[in-house]
């Protein structure tokens, strides 16, 4: 059974009718923004940087020295040289995916017994962004950029492969790896760029 | 002679007003984006020109290039009819508004008028009420539902607010003893002298009546773009579209301040500081700045609901306005 619960309008008394008083306090609200600085950017000639745990396009890590452990016990069953994408191809991502389908991942066993990641796609247009897949990668390769211009003229290029993944991994470590995390409220730097937030 | 000369003149005079007031109007829409766009702490227009001062320019050619397409079951002839009536009625007002007293330059005497007649104040109001058929023609010539209501709900409104405002101009018809706008101005005389220390009740009432009048927001319903997809023009588009803001909102707001402003602040009087244009620049400011106070309004409160405004037109400022011709009455007889 719902219950009904009619909240009676607030009366004015008569000075208030009289003087239109509630119009003269949100005019004097309006005058106060009239003067105020305003807060937008100028999009195309300005553009903010999202914090460091923005979700924009994804990107791989390279091989730079800096694995997790879990990558030790796998690379030696790897073909991979220092510089290039540290995926092992787990598939985890894809596991991990509400859209599986949007991934394409292939791996080869070379001639000497090791295995080679040949192919990583991942077409940006059915993904949603939720960042399931990064929690899910064993070896810390797969992460999301602070990119968010991703539109395309063509639907082909909105397809990313491994290549221009690790070089955006590679470019995204080297501007944003010492970096804090701004997740919490009383970090200096995120007060600095977005402001206190208050936590009810 | 004589007559061929009158004509030339009134033909010049007419036309440098309509232009001028097209002018005016396209730079009153920059104003008003500019304000609003700082009342919400954005910018508004700013990439066309020096802080966006070509944008009226570029939306007129952007209006006037669009492709103007009727749809197939409205009524034709309404159709056409009705963006021109909504329009012509709000610019014939200007007509009647004298912008200052007649001048001398380089011997000839210019009158900064279109014409002064006895019945000036009666004219305008005759005319705003003619633009209740442009909003009546184009809501039923539409054929649709939004345009439907809202041309009812505009015409409601005008027609509760046009009643209020004729009465509440009374007060200073009264005090000046003349219908004439000239006349009426020139009845007030110094800063005490002004009308608006005598009739405060009706410059509320026709306060009320002009955001009425002209469908600003306390009393947009006629628009409502939550409710109705843009009120009566919602069939409209390109210039037939663009005709109906603009004379409501701009040309209607600015025109009937020019009126607010000649029978309460006394027109262009004023002191001469500023040469032999004061008169004129008087005028503009006092009218500028009415009009500042209308967007101010605008962007400031919500929207009463319907029959909340028809309630207040007939039940509050009808009787205010009435209240006020009957004391105005009063204190002149006393006073003989």
């Amino acid at each position: 059974m719902v219950k009904l619960k009619y909240v009676e309008r607030p009366k004015l008394n008569l000075i208030e009718k009289l003087f239109f008083l509630d119009f003269i306090k949100g005019l004097k609200v309006t005058f106060k923004n009239l003067i105020k600085r305003t807060v937008t950017t100028k999009y195309p000639y300005e553009k903010l940087t999202p914090p460091k745990r923005f979700r924009g396009t994804h990107a791989h890590r390279v091989k730079d020295g800096n694995e997790p452990p879990s990558f030790s016990v796998l690379e030696k069953f790897m073909d991979i040289n220092t510089g290039e994408s540290r995926c092992v191809a787990c598939y985890m991502c894809q596991q991990a995916c509400p859209v599986p389908s949007l991934f394409r991942i292939e791996a080869i066993q070379l001639p000497n017994g090791k295995k080679k990641v040949v192919r990583f796609d991942m077409n940006l247009l059915n993904c949603l962004y939720c960042g399931l897949c990064v929690d899910a990668c064993p070896v810390d390769c797969l992460i999301m950029t602070d990119i968010y211009e991703t539109a395309k003229y063509q639907r082909e290029k909105c397809v990313i492969h491994m290549d221009d993944m690790s070089e955006r991994g590679k470019d995204f470590d080297r501007r944003r790896l010492k970096e804090p995390d701004r997740i919490w409220i009383d970090d200096q730097e995120r007060i600095k760029l977005w402001g206190q937030i208050k936590w009810s | 002679m004589e007559i061929i000369s009158t004509v030339v003149v009134l033909v010049v005079k007419s036309l440098i007003f309509i232009l001028g007031m097209f002018l005016a109007a396209a730079y009153l829409t920059l104003i008003e984006r500019k304000f609003a766009g700082h009342v919400q702490q954005r910018p508004g227009p700013l990439h066309v020109g020096f802080h966006g001062l070509l944008q009226p320019i570029a939306d007129a050619l952007k209006v006037l290039t669009k492709e103007d397409l009727v749809p197939n079951n409205v009524d034709k002839v309404l159709f056409y009819l009705a963006s021109l009536m909504a329009f012509v009625p709000a610019i014939m007002i200007l007509a009647v508004i004298p912008f200052g007293d007649p001048i001398k330059i380089f011997g000839f005497e210019i009158k900064p008028y279109i014409t002064d007649i006895n019945v000036g104040l009666i004219l305008a109001l005759a005319f705003g009420s003619i633009s209740i058929y442009g909003v009546i023609f184009a809501g039923w010539a539409s054929n649709s539902k939004y345009p439907m209501i809202g041309g009812l709900r505009k015409a409601a409104v005008l027609i509760g607010y046009e009643v209020a405002l004729g009465f509440a101009m009374v007060g200073p018809i009264m005090m000046a003893g003349s219908f004439s706008l000239r006349e009426i101005v020139q009845a007030q005389e110094g800063f005490f002298g002004a009308f608006i220390w005598y009739q405060p009740l009706a410059f509320i009432v026709i306060l009320f009546a002009i955001l009425a009048e002209t469908g600003r927001t306390p009393f947009d319903v006629q628009e409502a773009e939550a409710e109705l997809v843009s009120g009566y023009n919602t069939e409209y588009s390109g210039m037939k579209f663009g005709l109906f803001p603009l004379a409501e909102w701009y040309i209607g707001t600015f025109v009937l301040s020019a009126i607010a402003v000649i029978l309460f602040f006394g027109g262009w009087k004023g002191p001469h500081i500023f040469g032999a244009f004061s008169p004129f620049i008087w005028f503009f400011l006092k009218v500028f700045m009415m009009f500042m106070f209308f967007l101010w309004v605008h962007w400031t409160l919500p929207r009463y609901r319907v029959d909340q405004i028809t309630e207040i037109a007939w039940k509050v400022m009808l009787p205010l306005s009435l209240l006020n011709i009957f004391i105005t009455a009063i204190i002149i007889m006393v006073k003989g």
